[in-house]
């Protein structure tokens, strides 16, 4: 009895050990650059995490959902839980704290997985590679994206009704002796701001009333702007969007 | 006579002038980046006296107050952490308006910090922290445009420089190549706002230098853009620094092996016609650069004679703790020399400018690797007098225990492929020391040395001073011909901005952004634990002269 104790606590010492050995490496993968927190949390460019007195509910909240405006991101998301609750018992022993085993992502929704199609439109929409010509230089989707046009609410049936697509916002503005498509987002008395849609990317402008003149109407269509797709890679973005985008 | 007048007028027209008098236009002074200034009201004779003339409280001192101010008629523009801008008088520090930049959503790649504004057109240009160029109409500080140039909460990327103005387009490079990502250099119109070209920096499938990349590694291959350039007028040039290729320590999965050069146009120099955005030469300094020894610093512009002939010249300090020393015109190699004490990762230059017996880190076991990533010198700026002939840099002399830590690629994620240990150089004990270097031989003349890092830029002036700070707060004073402190300041906070001078109505003023912090800060805390203490700050301290005692 006695032994079958002994060995069930080498097993879980030996289950800890593996588990933190899994946090550190992850987190040397994920947490430890020099612009980050550094090895072991010391000496990196963002703040030191080693003897810091935290909390584990405080590391585990931070590591989940980032701290706004600086340079922590949200990890939740971007890691599978396990990892997560890894790198969490990780940056809490560096603090003294043995690890509770508690779930560090209690309700979080589980992942959306996407049909290959509509992955590979997913990667085209957002393809960086692509540079001003890529979908999400003017539409933002899934949290991701500029929110430039407004979210979408209907996805053309092919890629050729998509080239013809006119959004019924866009007009024609005139200012400084200039005259472009634009979408006109306020007509304040002080100020008028619209998007300048000549060639992406839109630039946003904050014009006085009286230097703005704006006219129904424009000879703007996605045809100008959809010049880094073909056809094929058009419709596998049409795929992914009717998966995402409720209609 | 009339050929007399005519040969005058043309020696004037050629005689190369990169000092600023009144106004401090540019963030290196003037598009030649020498941060030097022709006025010499403070001296080394009456420095002495020097005394605070007003001080200016920004309110936001999150990563330290980094900025370059910029002086025009009498205005000073100063860009803070979270791309806030203020206008002030600059004779008084009299708030005229304050530019209030919105919260951008979720978090920012390297922290909120900001370096700096730009001028041109009647308008003030900031890069902003979620990667927006604005323009501010810069009587009033309403916005008028602002276009973005990428997305924040994909690319892994933000702007931290301040843009450079040269003809009629702004030109704005970008942070997050220890992210995976792909640098680009962006112009945009002026006027307009439209974007006029870009230029990415690792060349895309089918451009020459292409080649050189294995597999996709060029899609997120880094070759951030994110320090200030220069331009030269006269040869339409911009010159840029790229950054380190990603990911930082590790080549393996990156470099093909093809082709001329390494991982182009990581840790290079370019080139490039203002007009187009093309390409006209480029230098790469560091080829496969495995140690992020970045070469996104400044491109000092100056003329001088080489090996007695007279050749426009572009010095260029890396991260690796060497200078180059190059022909602007055409991009050839002329000189190369350390500015660092500690250079393990090297034996040194051939002489046709490349770097042999390099220590590479590996996998699995940490390598003592001198300068560390933080770089030989960090990215506050050296200073070029014309009187003395120096070019003047701080110098940082810390190594770091690197090992390889295999990563995948994830667009925007963090992409270093290694983890470092900051530890004091073995050589000397001190951290720093500000030096004066011919700049063509690299001889050096005379040295500071100083015990922690000097991460605050320098300024030189007619007045043969040379102006600082450090992180124990102090402001000071060197002799620009002997390297003798004249003259220090406690300002309350440690240094990691750019002083400028300029005069209001004939009476010189020099200003420094003072506030301790940044990454480069936070790293030197494990080698220094007692700097973990320095006090963070964000606030704008203005020198003079007591009036009435010129």
């Amino acid at each position: 009895m006695r032994a079958a104790f002994l060995l069930f606590a080498a097993a879980a010492i030996a289950g800890a050990q593996n588990a933190s050995t899994r946090g550190a490496d992850l987190f040397n993968q994920t947490c430890a650059s020099g612009y980050c927190h550094g090895a072991r949390g010391v000496g990196g460019g963002a703040p030191r995490l080693a003897a810091r007195g935290f909390t584990d509910e405080y590391i585990a909240q931070t590591v989940r959902r980032g701290v706004p405006s600086t340079a922590m991101p949200a990890f939740a998301g971007q890691l599978p839980p396990a990892d997560l609750a890894a790198i969490i018992g990780y940056v809490a022993s560096l603090n003294g704290i043995a690890p509770s085993g508690r779930n560090p992502m209690p309700g979080a929704a589980p992942e959306r997985s996407l049909a290959p199609d509509a992955a590979q439109g997913r990667q085209l929409f957002f393809d960086s590679v692509r540079g001003f010509g890529r979908c999400a230089t003017c539409h933002e989707v899934e949290g991701q994206g500029m929110p430039i046009a407004s979210p979408i609410s209907r996805v053309p049936a092919n890629p050729a009704e998509l080239r013809q697509l006119t959004t019924p916002h866009v007009q024609t503005v005139g200012s400084g002796g200039d005259t472009y498509p634009a979408l006109v987002l306020s007509k304040g008395s002080k100020q008028v701001k619209l998007y300048d849609l000549t060639s992406p990317p839109p630039v946003l402008r904050t014009l006085a009333p009286g230097a703005v003149t704006v006219k129904e109407g424009s000879n703007w269509s996605h045809a100008n702007v959809l010049t880094a797709y073909n056809d094929s890679e058009l419709g596998s973005i049409l795929v992914f969007l009717r998966a995402v985008v409720r209609q | 006579m009339r050929t007399l007048v005519f040969l005058v007028a043309a020696v004037a027209a050629c005689a190369q002038d990169g000092a600023t008098r009144a106004d401090w236009n540019y963030h290196g002074g003037t598009q030649f980046a020498w941060r030097y200034s022709a006025l010499d009201q403070i001296n080394r004779t009456n420095v002495k006296s020097l005394a605070p003339a007003w001080a200016f409280q920004t309110g936001d001192y999150e990563m330290g107050l980094q900025s370059t101010p910029i002086v025009s008629g009498g205005v000073l523009y100063l860009s803070t952490s979270r791309s806030q801008v203020f206008a002030l008088d600059a004779a008084t520090g009299r708030l005229i308006w304050q530019y209030k930049y919105p919260l951008p959503r979720g978090a920012v790649p390297y922290g909120p910090q900001n370096r700096g504004v730009a001028l041109g057109g009647g308008y003030v240009f900031i890069g902003t922290y979620d990667n927006n160029l604005v323009a501010i109409d810069q009587k009033t500080g309403q916005e008028v445009w602002r276009v973005t140039m990428d997305d924040a909460r994909q690319c892994g990327c933000t702007i931290t420089a301040a843009p450079l103005v040269a003809k009629d387009k702004v030109i704005i490079g970008g942070a997050g190549g220890d992210s995976a990502h792909r640098g680009y250099l962006t112009a945009v119109d002026i006027k307009s706002g439209r974007v006029a070209w870009r230029f990415y920096t690792i060349p895309g499938p089918g451009e020459k230098g292409h080649e050189t990349w294995k597999g996709d590694s060029w899609k997120f291959g880094g070759g951030a853009t994110w320090m200030t350039g220069s331009f030269d007028p006269a040869l339409n040039l911009v010159y840029w620094g790229v950054g380190n290729a990603a990911a930082d320590n590790d080549a393996g999965p990156r470099f093909s092996g093809e082709g001329e050069g390494a991982n182009l146009y990581t840790a290079s120099v370019l080139a490039l016609d203002v007009d187009t955005g093309k390409l006209k030469w480029y230098h790469q300094e560091v080829p496969k650069d495995v140690w992020d020894f970045d070469s996104s610093y400044e491109c000092l512009l100056i003329d001088r004679e080489v090996r007695g002939k007279m050749r426009k010249l572009l010095v260029h300090i890396n991260k690796g703790g060497y200078a180059f020393v190059l022909d602007r015109a055409t991009g050839e190699y002329l000189d190369g020399y350390p500015i660092v004490d500690n250079h393990t990762w090297t034996s040194g230059l051939t002489e046709d400018g490349k770097f042999v017996g390099v220590v590479e880190p590996v996998a699995g076991k940490s390598t003592l690797i001198c300068p560390s990533p933080l770089g030989g010198k960090s990215w506050n700026e050296v200073a070029y007098s014309p009187r003395t002939g120096f070019m003047y840099t701080p110098t940082a002399e810390i190594c770091s225990n690197e090992t390889v830590v295999p990563q995948e690629a994830h667009e925007g994620r963090s992409f270093t492929s290694g983890t470092w240990e900051m530890v004091k150089a073995p050589n000397g004990a001190n951290g720093s020391h500000i030096d004066a270097y011919d700049p063509v031989t690299g001889k050096r003349q005379w040295s500071y040395p100083y015990k922690y890092l000097l991460l605050a830029s320098l300024l030189a002036t007619g007045g043969d001073l040379l102006f600082t700070g450090d992180p124990e707060g102090f402001f000071f004073a060197l002799d620009a011909r002997t390297g003798t402190k004249l003259w220090s300041f406690q300002t309350g906070s440690g240094h990691r901005g750019s002083p400028v001078t300029y005069t209001v109505n004939g009476r010189q003023y020099i200003a420094t952004p003072t506030g301790w912090g940044s990454i480069a800060a936070r790293m030197t805390t494990a080698l220094w634990p007692e700097t973990d203490t320095f006090r963070g700050g964000s606030t704008l301290m203005v020198f003079a002269l007591p009036e009435g005692g010129k």
